[in-house]
């Protein structure tokens, strides 16, 4: 049994009020997720990422194809008591605390007040919103909404959580609570599969990823083979350079760029590798600041996968 | 446990319509029946028991067809338009459990809005009877603290609940501005729907008069609700009648959210 | 699965039509019970014309439509009831506020003057109300002679007040615009007030320039009545010969073709038996026909035309 299974999902949308024209924002997805992963669906804006949320979810209905979470159809209200969902964008009642929205989302999915009062407080500490709970949600910025909305997927413990862009909307701080957040869930066996279109979001947490483009899967597997052959080079920062040692590496460099009093920029080729940069570097007498790979933005790599396999959108808005 | 969740979903309509200060109305509702005792004592004479229920009556109805209609076309759409519908249907909840929790929920909210301006005006006619002579209070058509206006109220609250189950019916398809026209609409016309069959006495094609008999026995007809003109004569309203007329109002509402719960269910949430 | 979710949606389908047909049955069973609510049984909460104006914004001439409407059927559901306590209480006050809504509403003067003037229990009885509201279109349309006519014709018709009915005449004969023939109307009412021949003079003046069906009906109508009049002056003379002639009382139609004083069975304009009292002799109208009730104080002048026989 797989945690999330997908088969040739699909979903269109009528557009236009008088005529109505089809659109598809999802094409023929299937996809199989296992219990445990930490699933990354990516994919640019528009791409159907929320789209095939909404199908799992049955927020809409899909066109054709089916859709199971942990084994049973989606249509399934008992699953959802199993299962977490955190929107993109979230939003919720302004009347309501942090607190009142959770133990009503517990009451929904029938915990014990035992059980909410021991773990709303917990949660809300977990997402970082100690001080604010007891504030009406109306007096919530957008990164607090964020918060709560991911408190409230993981309310009942679930088995599987779906994350419509959990980033977004935070500071770098709060990225990284969502990072450990993810990790710690998975240290538990705890199937997540969650949205984004930046790609080092996905790096930092995912086993696996799907692609999406135009509404159809571009490629799935894990990410360091579908994005190893993108590196297109190295950017070193070093420090303290003399002038005959710039000279000496800009020899062996694509580019030098100086920034600074004896810094610069270095760029390497993508056969560079970064343990033998370093020691290079130390020998001739330079400290490295910083080491980064030059690599595709996501938007790169489905353009390369777009011309390469020629997908592109049947119908476009 | 379906009766839990949708109990739930009826108690956070109901907290939210205490903190959104719907109530406010019951404070209104209270000043204009004191306000209008003191001024209608001072003007007319013997008559201004009657004035005051009828005062009464009219403003339940009134201001309950306002929280009826503003709060019910907002019911579903507002979860829609700020998307907490989306977190909130990832729970363990149909969507027809979800419909039906919200409109027992405003439900709740106009039973206590009711109980409450009943109690008002029971007071305020407490006190009149209080403040009248003797020879005053013989020449009333119905006492002052007659029980029969209960029937009066709850006539009205099942009229509300009508008018509350029409506009959830409307609002699981359409906007929340046409929702409100339509509702009122249908409550102008419910009232004058006696009229849609006596128009056979001035309209002379047979198709146009099955056409007007059919739409008065289809349209909600709102005018038996209103026992307030029998109950302030001191005239009797039959028990079958009320009966028959809650039972009407039952059916119909059944039918409106059964409709209504069943759109909800094959909606898209884009 | 397709099958299942169609046989699904039908019977949801049945259900909704069930219930349906719950309610409607209830309807129409507890109309039976206690009787179906009656149009213009509503209070009129706002008496006050010009209120009802004010509140009804850019929408006046359609918010005078919907109280014109009112005062129709509240008066033809009131002429139609056989309750014995029947009123027309509210038929000036929705007229009021009709024509105060909309103050040209031409139908609403010149009908709501016919309903208001018309005898009780056919109409609300009330001449002097009939007189009010025209004086009022008047006021707000100086140019419409006809209200004057009409509240002449209130004055001659259901008041037998001739003195007033030709001073209103004269007034309208006065505005511009006005047809020649008020002028000699008003000589005529002076003349030979109550008389059956300046009634006829009436009615087919009105009969001849009405511009509306409705009012021409009604005008035809009273002459109907006319005609009745005649025709029962006729057959009164023909008892008293028969009387005379016997020294008893007919005691149907029947003696008196026997005795050759008429040729068949004597019908009223309407196509109904006029109705003879054997004990009295009395000539009248069914209780059925359509003319009832005759206006009263309308003396016999020259017979128009002879009683219609029948085969």
């Amino acid at each position: 049994m797989h945690a999330i299974h997908t088969e040739d999902l699909t979903k269109d949308y009528a557009l236009g009020f008088w005529r109505k024209r089809p659109y598809r924002a999802l094409d023929r997805l299937t996809l199989d997720v296992e219990g445990g992963e930490v699933f990354g669906l990516l994919g640019p804006n528009g791409a159907g990422k929320t789209t095939t949320l909404k199908l799992l979810l049955q927020l809409v209905f899909p066109t054709s194809g089916r859709a199971e979470i942990l084994g049973r159809p989606t249509g399934d209200v008992a699953v959802r008591r199993r299962i977490g969902y955190l929107p993109e964008n979230p939003y919720f009642y302004d009347h309501l605390t942090a607190v009142e929205l959770l133990d009503y989302f517990g009451r929904l999915l029938g915990l014990s007040s035992a059980d909410r009062a021991a773990r709303i407080p917990r949660l809300l500490d977990q997402v970082g919103l100690g001080a604010e709970r007891r504030l009406p949600l109306r007096r919530y910025s957008k990164g607090m909404l964020q918060r709560v909305g991911l408190a409230q997927a993981l309310v009942n413990e679930p088995e599987v959580v779906f994350l419509d862009e959990p980033m977004s909307g935070l500071d770098p701080i709060g990225r990284r609570m969502v990072r450990e957040l993810i990790l710690g869930l998975r240290d538990r066996g705890t199937t997540v599969f969650f949205s984004s279109h930046i790609l080092s979001d996905a790096e930092a947490a995912c086993s696996r990823v799907a692609i999406l483009a135009g509404g159809r899967l571009v490629s799935s597997g894990r990410l360091a083979d579908l994005l190893a052959f993108g590196i297109k080079g190295w950017e070193v920062v070093v420090e303290g350079v003399s002038r005959e040692v710039a000279d000496k590496l800009r020899a062996g460099a694509a580019s030098l760029t100086p920034i600074a009093e004896g810094r610069y920029t270095v760029e390497l080729p993508p056969s560079a590798r970064p343990d033998q940069v370093m020691a290079e570097f130390s020998s001739a007498g330079a400290s490295v600041v910083s080491i980064n790979p030059v690599r595709d933005t996501l938007e790169d790599f489905f353009m390369r996968q777009v011309a390469e396999h020629g997908h592109a959108r049947e119908v476009r808005l | 446990m379906t009766a839990g969740r949708i109990g739930a979903v009826a108690v956070s309509v109901f907290r939210e319509s205490v903190r959104d200060r719907v109530f406010y109305n019951l404070l209104l509702f209270a000043v204009v029946l004191v306000g209008a005792s003191v001024l209608v004592g001072q003007m007319t004479a013997g008559q201004d028991i009657k004035i005051i229920k009828d005062l009464g009556l009219a403003a339940t109805s009134l201001f309950g067809l306002f929280v009826a209609v503003f709060i019910g076309v907002g019911l579903v759409w507002k979860e829609l338009e700020r998307r907490s519908v989306y977190s909130l249907l990832a729970k363990p909840l149909r969507r027809t459990e979800l419909v039906l929790g919200k409109y027992l929920g405003l439900a709740l909210t106009l039973a206590v809005n009711v109980a409450v301006m009943a109690a008002v005006l029971y007071l305020v006619l407490a006190w009149m009877w209080w403040t009248s002579p003797e020879n005053l209070r013989a020449a009333w058509e119905a006492p002052a603290l007659d029980p029969a206006l209960l029937v009066a109220f709850l006539l009205i609250y099942f009229q509300l609940l009508l008018v509350t189950a029409v506009a959830l019916f409307f609002s699981t398809f359409s906007s929340p501005m046409l929702s409100a026209a339509l509702t009122f609409g249908l409550y102008v016309i419910g009232h004058f729907n006696a009229d849609l069959k006596h128009f056979e006495s001035i309209v002379e094609s047979k198709p146009i008069v099955w056409m007007l008999r059919g739409l008065y026995y289809l349209l909600p007809n709102l005018a038996p609700f209103d026992v307030a003109g029998e109950v302030v004569h001191g005239q009797a309203v039959a028990g079958g009648y009320v009966l028959m007329t809650i039972g009407y109002a039952s059916v119909y509402i059944a039918f409106l959210l059964a409709a209504g719960a069943h759109i909800f269910a094959r909606r898209d949430f884009k | 699965m397709t099958r299942s979710r169609a046989s699904g949606s039908l019977a949801f389908g049945a259900a909704l039509v069930a219930l349906v047909a719950c309610f409607v049955s209830l309807e129409v069973w507890r109309d039976r019970v206690y009787g179906e609510p009656k149009p213009g049984d509503a209070v009129l909460y706002v008496r006050s014309g010009a209120a009802v104006r004010r509140m009804s914004l850019s929408f006046a001439p359609f918010v005078s439509d919907i109280y014109w409407v009112r005062a129709v059927q509240y008066y033809g559901a009131t002429k139609l009831s056989n309750s014995p306590a029947k009123s027309y209480d509210l038929l000036y006050p929705l007229l009021d506020i009709t024509t105060s809504v909309d103050p040209r509403f031409n139908i609403a003067y010149r009908f709501g003057a016919i309903f208001l003037a018309e005898g009780y229990p056919g109409g609300a009885g009330r001449p002097d109300l009939a007189v009010k509201l025209l004086q009022k279109g008047f006021r707000a349309n100086p140019g419409k002679w006809q209200y004057l006519q009409d509240t002449g014709f209130v004055y001659y018709w259901w008041l037998g007040d001739y003195k007033k009915a030709a001073y209103w005449f004269d007034r309208a004969a006065a505005v511009e615009g006005a047809p020649w023939w008020l002028k000699s109307l008003a000589a005529v009412t002076l003349a030979q007030g109550g008389d059956r021949r300046s009634s006829r003079a009436l009615w087919e003046s009105l009969r001849e320039t009405a511009d509306n069906a409705w009012l021409r009906n009604n005008a035809a109508f009273r002459l109907q009545q006319l005609d009745a009049l005649d025709a029962i002056d006729q057959l009164t003379a023909a008892v008293k010969t028969y009387e005379a002639r016997t020294g008893a009382r007919p005691a149907s139609w029947a003696a008196l073709v026997r005795a050759r004083l008429l040729r068949g069975v004597p019908l009223d304009p309407t196509g109904t038996p006029f109705t003879l009292d054997p004990a009295t002799g009395a000539v009248g109208l069914a209780p059925e026909s359509r003319l009832n009730p005759l206006p009263t104080g309308q003396q016999a002048g020259p017979p128009a035309f002879p009683p219609a026989p029948a085969r």
